[in-house]
């Protein structure tokens, strides 16, 4: 079957291994092609429309025109989430930045101890979410966890953690502080392409440690960073869901841990809003698509910065 | 000058390991919390301070945590999505990536940035219109839904993993197969995948950790207990009895357990790229 067909292809076509070869190799990205627009492009076309209706999944679909956008413009929970999800991105984005790269420079050259270092970096990164949440819960107890025991050693008074708003807030940005082990791999990566000749001639042209550092290193690593800087502000939209879940109980205390993912879940699979969910989602895109402008916008300024400092 | 800078360069040898030792305790001290959490006697009062190692340790809390909650069945649920998802990514990203180096410039570099933009649609997006796809193809409360992304890879990311590491292979070699009359595939599988080992491993982890950790697709598609994987259940077990952290954290390092031990397996694959190796290096 296969031979005769071979043999067919190779009597009608002039040339016939080229085209056959390039064409078996679109079949073996089809399926990938064929994920990405099942499950990413067409679920993200298909809520466009829904946005503008009121939709629980029992009933047809009732067209609303802009009702659930002017109800989202009042709604004070969802200017509570958005108000969250910026504290997060205010605030854990630039700890995570700065952790994963300050710990990269540590870990960058072998050394003694190097592999275990980064082992033990990256351990908490691999903890399921829920287990990761839940532990968190027991270490910040405020009467009996380790965090506030261990404040107390030093003679600290512990917060209330999540009974108090900003103690929740404060919860969920320390447990997302620590798996930043993929932000690490992806700084020692980007060390790792800087020549060690433009090194060694920054040190030759009698730059100390700082001046190497602004004037060659950041600078090189800046599109790394600034890939890692849109990825995190991207993912903290879903990354605070589980901790919101577990630590804050569904979102509180007073709705403090409230970020735009958890009230998109409420309002979608507990009150059955698809159509309103869909608009917080379009709009969470549209907050998170003027974020990354902003940020690239301030990014290329800085880059800018280092360029006049050479 | 020579020796000011040995002397600089000594005290910098000695401080480093330090500074690695102390980064390391902070980053493990969470987790020997847990397992401390997880040996205290059930039943004895609570304490303020800090527990480092209870005494007598209570390992029965780990067998009493199965009387709890069916957690066999529930590891059998993850060990299902695992087995059929991880080898379904690993194949269909390989396939990928293999495809897009092999491909004319101007292709490969459309669909990286398509890549790189469908990395950028935060899982959130695409909860409630996966949810209403899965119902209309009556795939909800079917631990299948939850394997499904496998069949387009999972993950751009790893696609383009896959695609950097076969770029780096001299195009002569796959051409030397062509030229011996293999196919696209026979390339792929006699060329491109042994020379792909570390990045396989690589891919493979990452799979698993991502399909056994995952808990918001369960939580959205899958109704029955008796289907759920393992962190739904101990989200269930910490709704049964939250304030009993003895067998909460138990179960919490039961689910962690296999993560832990399948990356400290494997974690040098791709936690070392030191120049010149590993994940991106050129």
């Amino acid at each position: 079957m296969t031979a005769s067909l071979a043999r067919h292809r190779a009597w009608s076509a002039p040339c016939p291994r080229r085209p056959g070869y390039r064409g078996q190799l679109w079949l073996m990205l089809a399926p990938y092609l064929l994920g990405l627009a099942l499950l990413v492009v067409v679920p993200a076309l298909v809520g466009l429309p829904l946005a503008l209706t009121a939709y629980n999944a029992l009933e047809p679909a009732r067209f609303v025109g802009f009702d659930n956008l002017v109800e989202l413009a009042t709604d004070p929970i969802f200017r509570t989430s958005v108000f969250n999800s910026g504290v997060y991105v205010a605030l854990a984005v630039p700890l995570r930045l700065l952790g994963a790269l300050g710990l990269a420079f540590l870990l960058f050259r072998p050394g003694r101890g190097v592999g275990a270092g980064r082992a033990a970096v990256y351990l908490p990164t691999v903890v399921p979410d829920v287990a990761w949440a839940l532990l968190w819960l027991w270490l910040l107890n405020p009467a009996y966890g380790p965090v506030n025991g261990l404040l107390a050693l030093v003679g600290l008074p512990g917060p209330a953690w999540m009974v108090e708003e900003w103690g929740a807030r404060s919860a969920v940005i320390l447990m997302l502080v620590w798996q930043i082990g993929e932000g690490l791999v992806a700084c020692l990566a980007a060390l790792g392409d800087i020549p060690a000749e433009t090194l060694e001639q920054s040190a030759v042209d009698g730059a100390g440690v700082w001046q190497t550092l602004r004037g060659v290193t950041l600078p090189l690593l800046a599109p790394v960073l600034l890939i890692l800087l849109f990825r995190d502000t991207i993912f903290s939209l879903q990354s605070t869901f589980v901790p919101a879940l577990i630590l804050g109980d569904g979102g509180g205390p007073n709705y403090a841990t409230t970020f735009i993912p958890m009230w998109i879940y409420t309002n979608a699979f507990e009150y059955l809003r698809y159509g309103y969910a869909m608009a917080m989602t379009w709009t969470m895109y549209g907050l998170t698509a003027l974020l990354l402008f902003g940020q690239y916008r301030v990014a290329r300024r800085w880059r800018l910065g280092f360029a006049d400092a050479e | 000058m020579r020796s000011n800078g040995g002397r600089r360069h000594g005290a910098r040898a000695t401080l480093r390991p330090l500074a690695i030792v102390a980064v390391a305790a902070l980053f493990l001290v969470p987790l020997w919390l847990l397992v401390a959490a997880s040996l205290r006697p059930l039943g004895r009062p609570l304490s303020r301070g800090v527990e480092w190692l209870p005494r007598p340790a209570a390992w029965g809390n780990y067998p009493a945590v199965f009387e709890l909650i069916d957690l066999w069945r529930h590891a059998a649920n993850s060990a299902f999505v695992v087995a059929l998802a991880v080898p379904l990514t690993v194949v269909v990203a390989s396939w990928a990536g293999f495809a897009l180096a092999q491909l004319p410039q101007a292709w490969r570099l459309r669909l990286t940035l398509l890549s790189f933009a469908a990395m950028g649609v935060p899982l959130t997006a695409v909860w409630l219109s996966r949810f209403l796809m899965f119902k209309e193809a009556g795939l909800l409360d079917n631990r299948l839904a939850l394997v499904v992304p496998a069949l387009g890879g999972t993950s751009p990311f790893y696609v383009l993993l896959f695609l950097w590491t076969f770029l780096r292979v001299p195009a002569e070699l796959y051409e030397a197969a062509r030229l011996d009359g293999a196919g696209a595939l026979g390339v792929w599988a006699r060329i491109a995948m042994p020379l792909a080992r570390p990045t396989i491993v690589a891919v493979a982890i990452l799979a698993f950790l991502h399909y056994w950790s995952s808990f918001v697709e369960p939580l959205l598609y899958i109704q029955s207990l008796d289907k759920q994987t393992l962190p739904y259940a101990l989200q269930a077990l910490h709704q049964l009895d939250p304030t009993n952290w003895p067998l909460l954290m138990a179960g919490a390092a039961l689910v962690t357990a296999p993560v832990v031990l399948v990356f400290l397996l494997g974690q040098r694959y791709f936690l070392q790229p030191f120049r010149g190796q590993g994940w991106f290096g050129r």
